[in-house]
């Protein structure tokens, strides 16, 4: 039995993802300055789920912002081709993929099974999983509240900024107007809502579209964007991992075509040790 | 008793700074500078009020009124008047010979084009994004924990500017903690933020198109190092006036002073 193992380092959260026929075992993580230390305790909390040693393992991608932290790694790919496979396996009638990451936002369009266009804004924080951050704290709410919350407001206020520093200010003078919680949050959602969409709408959405990373764990985001795509939209069932996931069906990918073609992939001198920084 | 003399106030409310010029007939008699604070219509007044009481006067002496900035409408039966518009009366009162100016101010960054007799013609916004604006200084400070008077000079002293991947001040600000982390010094960190901002700044510039002499005000003016920072992108010495906060406010005491005269001249 072949083992294989996907590594998504993202900026604010560790991904792994064991698979063997099918997932065997998962963790998440928050991620630290020191990446590689955490790579390596990341991987051997999912072996111990999984029951699995490192020698087990037949191949391991790392991706995501920190991939290059994963030393142990047989394989670097992006995130893009990551998530297109992770999604692919969980939805295959996707044809978009929107990623809401803890700092970055993309939209990938897939067509066959292949990735055919994609879109990022890393150079700014609207429309990521930081803004939601910040408007949680700003608000005294817990991150994981503020969609359900939206959700409740039945008279949503309007939010004109969209730049994160500028929606914070704005945020605390409506609440100096006495505006409620949740209609400033529905706001902040709608205007979030629009800022993806427009950094989407660049690739052309088509249906299935499919929401991964944080953000699709905030009901009152997708549902903003629902309203505004005007069609519902499909969420995996473990938003966080599929590109975990996708970098291990990745790897698995490639270890069953080089052996069609009698070929072994090519593998690196790899050892799973504890990197010490402050020796 | 001698004639009284004619007061016009020019009163600019900004999102971080409230600033009051006080005219005496043509003159320039008094300024004040204050902290916006949450409440502009308490501010504006309490300014007004100081500015005034230094030339030993009260509100009932005030000829006419102009209010300017993003609070304008919290000053109760004054006049508003454009930024732009008493930016560019203000500078063209300080220095005639300015035909490009720069406001760098707590939520925007403007850059205004005036022509001969100093109308604005043209001019360009930062626009919604907190990246071009003085607020990246102060958000980006606020981690280093360096008062934001001293951010000028630290980035001066700078060897080894860091690089900048990012315009976004939120990203900025996680950039500068990481940046620390990995053992850069402030005057690094300031230094390489100052050479960002001066970029998004020679953008706007660029697009406006640059024509001498250049003049910089708002908050942005005082600090040293994003005016170095600056003139070594656009390649040319910046005008700094003395007083750069209150460039807008001295505009809107002139606007004041035109009115109160075009309605004596009708």
């Amino acid at each position: 039995m072949d083992y294989f193992a996907g590594v998504d380092i993202g900026s604010t959260m560790t991904k792994v993802v064991i698979v063997g026929q099918e997932v065997i075992a998962s963790v998440v993580r928050v991620t630290r300055p020191e990446q590689r230390r955490l790579a390596y305790f990341t991987v051997n909390e999912a072996l111990r789920k999984a029951n699995l040693s490192f020698e087990e393992l037949t191949y391991v991608v790392a991706t995501g912002y920190g991939r290059i932290n994963v030393p142990f790694a047989d394989r670097q790919l992006t995130e893009i081709s990551c998530h297109a496979r992770g999604v692919a396996s969980l939805v295959p009638e996707a044809r978009t993929i929107i990623d809401i990451g803890g700092q970055d936002c993309k939209g990938i369009k897939v067509a066959g099974g292949k990735v055919v266009g994609f879109v990022m804004n890393d150079k700014c924080a609207a429309g990521t999983g930081r803004f939601l951050e910040l408007t949680a704290s700003t608000l005294g709410v817990r991150v994981e509240d503020i969609g359900e919350l939206a959700l409740t407001s039945r008279n949503p206020v309007e939010i004109s900024s969209t730049c994160t520093v500028f929606a914070q200010q704005e945020v605390v003078s409506k609440l100096a107007e006495g505006v409620a919680l949740n209609d400033i949050l529905a706001g902040l959602h709608q205007a979030i809502a629009s800022r993806i969409l427009s950094l989407v709408n660049r690739l052309g959405i088509e249906p299935e579209v499919v929401v991964t990373g944080g953000g699709a764990k905030n009901i009152g985001l997708v549902r903003a964007l629902e309203r505004k795509l005007g069609f519902p939209i499909a969420l995996p069932p473990d938003p966080l991992l599929s590109g975990a996931l996708g970098a291990a069906l990745l790897g698995r990918d490639l270890v069953e075509r080089a052996r069609r073609e009698g070929s072994l992939p090519t593998r690196q001198e790899r050892r799973l040790e504890e990197v010490k920084f402050f020796a | 008793m001698p004639s009284r003399k004619q007061c016009f106030v020019g009163v600019d409310v900004g999102s971080a700074f409230s600033k009051v010029v006080v005219m005496l007939d043509g003159e320039v008699a008094s300024s004040q500078t204050v902290s916006s604070g949450g409440d502009y219509r308490l501010t504006a007044r309490r300014a007004t009020e100081r500015a005034l009481a230094n030339l030993s006067l009260s509100p009932d002496d005030v000829t006419a009124l102009v209010a300017t900035g993003y609070g304008a409408s919290s000053v109760p039966e004054a006049r508003v008047a454009s930024d732009v518009t008493c930016l560019a009366r203000g500078a063209f009162y300080l220095f005639p010979s300015v035909r490009t100016l720069i406001d760098v101010g707590d939520m925007l960054t403007r850059v205004i084009k005036l022509d001969d007799e100093g109308r604005a013609v043209s001019f360009l916004t930062s626009g919604k994004c907190a990246g071009g604006s003085g607020r990246v200084l102060k958000i980006v400070a606020h981690v280093l924990q360096v008062g934001l008077e001293e951010v000028g000079e630290l980035s001066l002293l700078s060897r080894n500017p860091v690089n900048f991947n990012t315009g976004c001040a939120v990203f900025a600000e996680t950039e500068a903690v990481s940046r620390v982390a990995e053992g850069a010094s402030k005057e690094d960190v300031l230094a390489g933020l100052h050479r960002a901002l001066a970029a998004q700044i020679q953008s706007l510039v660029d697009r406006v198109g640059l024509e001498e002499k250049c003049l910089i005000v708002g908050g942005g003016a005082r600090d040293i190092g994003l005016v170095k920072s600056l003139e070594e992108s656009l390649g040319l010495r910046l005008l700094v006036p003395e007083e750069p906060q209150v460039v807008a406010a001295l505009g809107a005491a002139l606007l004041a002073r035109e009115r109160v005269r075009q309605k004596v001249g009708r």
